[in-house]
Parts: structure tokens; sequence; C-alpha cells
């Protein structure tokens, strides 16, 4: 139910239908013809809601009248940034993706391995090493397990320290990790 | 719906399903094509925003740099320009924290330079002055209001965009959306008596 055409409270009803569906209809959500009369009947008879009516027109085709514009410069620095980051990106895809694939085929070849390793591991040491000289130390069965550990992760430990050292002088060259 | 209104709507979700699959290929020819097409509009939006040529346009190439990075999160369901502008303002309030804990609020009492108009080109027509003028003064004014009701005046009669669109930009319930708009021309109301004097 609108209020009365002239009432104290009808001004704010009648201002906010003119800034969301004025006469030029500038917003969304079109009234019904019944709120479009009777904001036709309160513009008629309420001078201050008409001058705002003819502001807020006056307002909205200034707004779109302001000429900004993004210069060809500007365009064509940012497409080149976006180009490079973009072969940045990708350069960074395929390396995690010769990475992940080196993972996968490290778990494998590690599952296949591992238990010729361990069998091997342990044949030296309980038929070579405590027969030949580790027989009176008790300790061959652990022995054998500690250089099966050691042995299967020194490659890893090793690959990591070199990547670390490589790191690091590049990190002393660049000034910071490059991508 | 009739079967005119049916043509654009499909013609448009196909576009916006095809810009969301170059995204998600990281497509350079296609964002090169995106930064043309909405060179103006983003612009605009973030001068709007920040009040200041310079800064917007720093802005600009980040924004389209994060467009690259985040392209896989459009999922081509909404219009590719209000996903467009909603990083484009994550961005500007991201700058802002990181400045000082802060909303958009800082940037309206940040600095008073109006919008930066460039020269029109046109010959000095009395009538043409006259609107620049006039323009100019209102351009003012809309630096002096609040961020918030510059912004979605901004959205709703430069980019033309809905309500609806305003809400999702700007992640305000569409009631809000309605009240800045009405407040944000009776803000510039007296901008606008002042420029028709």
């Amino acid at each position: 139910m609108k209020p009365d055409l002239m009432n104290s409270d009808s001004h704010e009803p009648a201002r906010r239908m003119i800034a969301l569906s004025g006469p030029e209809g500038v917003s969304g959500g079109r009234p019904s013809p019944a709120e479009e009369s009777w904001l036709a009947a309160h513009l008629d008879s309420c001078p201050p809601c008409r001058d705002f009516a003819e502001n807020s027109r006056e307002a909205v085709r200034a707004l779109r009248g302001i000429p900004i514009s993004a210069g060809a410069s500007l365009v064509a620095t940012t497409q080149l940034r976006v180009r490079q980051r973009a072969l940045q990106l990708q350069r960074r895809q395929e390396r995690l993706w010769v990475i992940c694939v080196c993972c996968a085929a490290v778990t494998l070849c590690t599952a296949v391995t591992t238990v010729v390793l361990w069998r091997g591991f342990a044949w030296l040491g309980e038929r070579w090493l405590s027969a030949q000289w580790m027989s009176q130390a008790q300790f061959s069965e652990p022995f054998w397990q500690v250089a099966f550990v050691v042995f299967s992760l020194m490659p890893a430990v090793l690959a990591g320290i070199l990547l670390l050292a490589r790191g690091t002088s590049l990190a002393d060259h660049h000034g910071s990790y490059q991508d | 719906m009739n079967a005119t209104t049916c043509y654009f709507v499909s013609a448009m979700a196909d576009e916006n399903t095809e810009i969301a699959r170059g995204l998600r290929r990281r497509d350079p020819d296609l964002l090169d094509r995106l930064i043309e097409k909405y060179q103006h509009r983003l612009l605009r939006y973030l001068v709007s925003l920040t009040g200041r040529r310079e800064l917007a346009e720093d802005f600009f190439q980040e924004t389209w740099i994060r467009v690259l990075e985040r392209g896989r999160q459009y999922d081509g369901r909404h219009e590719f320009s209000t996903w467009l502008f909603t990083i484009a303002r994550n961005l500007v309030i991201d700058h802002l924290r990181r400045k000082q804990p802060a909303s958009l609020d800082t940037l309206a009492d940040d600095d008073s330079t109006p919008f930066d108009l460039p020269a029109t080109g046109q010959p000095s027509a009395f009538d043409a002055t006259v609107q620049r003028e006039q323009n100019e003064k209102i351009s003012a004014g809309m630096q002096q209001i609040a961020t918030e009701y510059r912004e979605t005046l901004v959205l709703r009669f430069q980019e033309g965009m809905s309500l609806e669109e305003i809400a999702r930009v700007t992640g305000a319930p569409l009631g809000t959306v309605k009240s800045r708009i009405y407040r944000g021309l009776s803000a510039l109301e007296p901008w606008v008596k002042g420029a028709r004097l």
C-alpha cells in the first residue's frame, strides 16, 4: 500500500522509486502501473521531489558522459605482462608435471625393488657378514636392516643436498628464487 | 521469453562458457581479447574505487594477472564482467588491508583529487564546454561521496549492471544496493545543483 500523496513520509518512497526506476528507467525493477501513476501524481504536487528527479537524471547523464578510457600503452603493457606471467606459469606447470612423473616412477621402482633388496640384504647379513667377520657381534640382523635403510635413503638424501645447494647458489646469483 | 531473447541469452551463455574454457587453458590470445574488450569499463570502475588514475592503472594490470592465475575459478555461469569486477574490487580491498585495516571508505578520504578527466579533444563549442564543466563538477562531487555509493553508482549507471550483478560484485544484499543507489544520488544532488547554476 502506497503512502498518501503529500504525507511527510511519502517523499522518501517517491525518491527511492525515482532512483531505482525513475522516469528515465535508470535502474532495474520497473514499478507497477499503480506505482507509476502514484509517483506521477506525487511529482505533480511536490516540487522538491520533482527537483530530485531532475537532478537524478542530470547526474546519470553526467556519469554516462565521463570520458575515462584506458590508453593504448596501458593495454599493451598489460597484455605483455599477462603473456610473460602465462609463460612462467606454463613452465612451472611443466616442471611440476616432470616432478610428478618422476615421483610416480620412483614410487613404482621402490615398490618393485624393495622386496628384492630386502631379501638381498637379509642374505648378505645372515650368510656372508655374520659368517665371515660379524659372527661374534650378535647384531647382524639389526646391522643389515640399518644398512638397508641407509642404502635406500641415500639417493634421496644426496639428491636433496644437491638440489638445496643448487637452490642456494641460484638465490645468491639472482637475489631470490626464480620461477 | 521470446525467441530473440532466448537467442541472446543462449549466445551470452555460450560466450561465457567459451571464456571459462579459455581461462582454464590460460589461453593468452583469449586474455588479449578480453583485455581489449573490457579495458575502458575496468579502468573506469577502478578509477571510481581508487579515485586516482595512476593507482587504478596499477590495479588494472594486477587484475588481469590475477584473472590469468585464478581463471580456473570462473565457471561461466555468470557474466564474465561480474567476476572480473569482483576480482578488481578484492584486489583494491586487499591492498587497503595491507596498508591498514580499513574498508573502501579509506579511499574516499584519501585524496580529494577529482576524477582524472582527459581533454575531450573536441572543438571548443560552447555547449561542449558547458557540458564538460558540468561533468567535471559532478565528477568532483562523485569524489566526495562515500566510496560505497560511488562504486554502486558507477556500476549501475556507467557499466549498466543490473542490481543483482552489483550485489554479486560488491557482496552486498540487494536491499543494500538499492539503498546505496538512492543515497548515492541524494548525496550527489548538491553537486548536480551546483553544476546547473
